[in-house]
């Protein structure tokens, strides 16, 4: 929809500013009775609504994520709630069209899914990757806020489980695990894994895949 | 449906609240333009900006990023570059040639890797002869002789300088540079990019 807007945005602007016209001319040149309270009205809508989209817009953007990764995945079928999938290739021109995540790096292998913490906490696991660069953000779909990031930067890139719950969560941390409290129930996940060089891709690969979520088993 | 006709037709109530809500519509995709372009600072033409994904946007910023740079990393996880202008502020077209000269000691200072992508101004990949679409930290850059990197940028190869080559397509293009777990100077504003030169 984005898109859609960025494309056809000066047409659509135009064809909605004459209707816009037409329907002022007609109340109008009907007398104009009634032109007071149509303005009120929509001054109100107006202000009230500008605010709505705008408070509303991430979560616009993210449900349509949502749906992309649980209804027709990232490349290779649909994601299913509280799982990963690992793009086994770097984004190219022939790729670069049909993904999601193609954003024109070909860098990094990306690691994406979708979370429920409704039924219960996640674990999530994560290799041994001996100094390589990775990360798994965690996006809340709300509002767009990366709340939590683990990775090199923040976790180093040692082998790990981190515990994520959702909000209320009351339970015991198991021992060894780190807690990552989201917001909200539904966590947008972006894994990116770096591919030093060609020949490195499959390993890279074998570790995205290891990237992978388990529910907290008690 | 009649009905709804009808209503829509005479009540004016109705048509107010639809115009309402299309001007509503309109003027939010118009603030959060505003939005972008007041947090993107742009030097040498390169544009970035800081604040995507960062926890404690407010509205203004939440809506606007969504739109703009949805999921995007938080900066000091990465920060992206992007242009399309060349330094004299003309776009950049593949029908010319230029070169991105980084002074010795001047590359993008990061933990992680660098990389600079072609692509076309939408964002899109665009294939070439040789399946190269950036060059970087791991991509064997040479340097010149004063410890200082080139890129040449251009559609075809520069003869000697293959390694430095990034292919641009025939149509116009963007350029966008990354620097992951980026360091100090680009975190703190004093790193800036230079200019993207035309040469011929």
């Amino acid at each position: 929809m984005n898109r859609l807007i960025l494309k056809y945005g000066y047409p659509i602007t135009f064809v909605i500013l004459a209707i816009l016209a037409w329907t002022v001319y007609r109340i109008v040149s009907a007398g104009g009775s009634g032109l007071i309270g149509f303005v009120v009205v929509a001054v109100v809508v107006w202000g009230l609504g500008t605010f709505v989209f705008l408070y509303l817009w991430p979560t616009f953007t993210y449900s349509a994520y949502k749906r992309a990764i649980v209804q027709h995945g990232l490349g290779d079928g649909p994601v299913p709630v509280n799982t990963l999938y690992a793009t086994p290739h770097l984004s190219s021109p022939a790729a670069s069209n049909a993904s999601l995540l193609a954003t024109g790096t070909d860098d990094v292998l990306y690691v994406g899914g979708l979370l429920d913490l409704s039924t219960g906490p996640q674990v999530l696991h994560v290799p041994d990757m001996a100094g390589r660069y990775y990360s798994v953000q965690f996006t809340d779909p709300s509002d767009g806020t990366n709340f939590a990031y683990i990775g090199k930067r923040v976790t180093g890139t040692e082998a790990g489980e981190y515990l994520i719950s959702g909000p209320g969560w009351k339970g015991t941390v198991p021992q060894g695990m780190a807690q990552i409290a989201a917001p909200t129930h539904a966590v947008l996940v972006v894994g990116r894994v770096l591919v030093e060089s060609d020949s490195d891709l499959p390993t890279a690969y074998g570790l995205a895949q290891q990237i992978q979520f388990t529910p907290l088993s008690h | 449906m009649t009905n709804i006709l009808t209503t829509l037709s005479v009540s004016h109530v109705a048509q107010a609240i639809i115009v309402g809500v299309v001007l509503a519509f309109l003027t939010a995709q118009v603030i959060m333009n505003a939005v972008v372009k007041a947090m993107t600072t742009t030097v040498n033409g390169w544009s970035t900006t800081v604040k995507a994904g960062q926890p404690g946007n407010g509205i203004l910023l939440r809506a606007a990023f969504a739109r703009t740079l949805p999921a995007v990393n938080v900066v000091q996880e990465a920060a992206y570059w992007t242009t399309t202008k060349d330094s004299a502020g003309q776009t950049l077209r593949g029908q010319h040639e230029y070169v991105l000269q980084f002074p010795a000691g001047q590359l993008p200072p990061n933990d992680a890797f660098w990389s600079l992508t072609m692509t076309d101004v939408v964002g899109y990949m665009v294939k070439n002869p040789i399946d190269r679409y950036s060059v970087g930290s791991r991509s064997g850059l040479a340097p010149n002789a004063d410890g200082s990197i080139d890129i040449y940028i251009q559609r075809a190869a520069p003869a000697g300088h293959e390694s430095n080559w990034l292919p641009a397509p025939a149509g116009n293009f963007k350029l966008m540079l990354r620097a992951y777990l980026p360091g100090a100077a680009i975190l703190d504003g004093t790193y800036r990019v230079p200019p993207v030169k035309r040469v011929r």
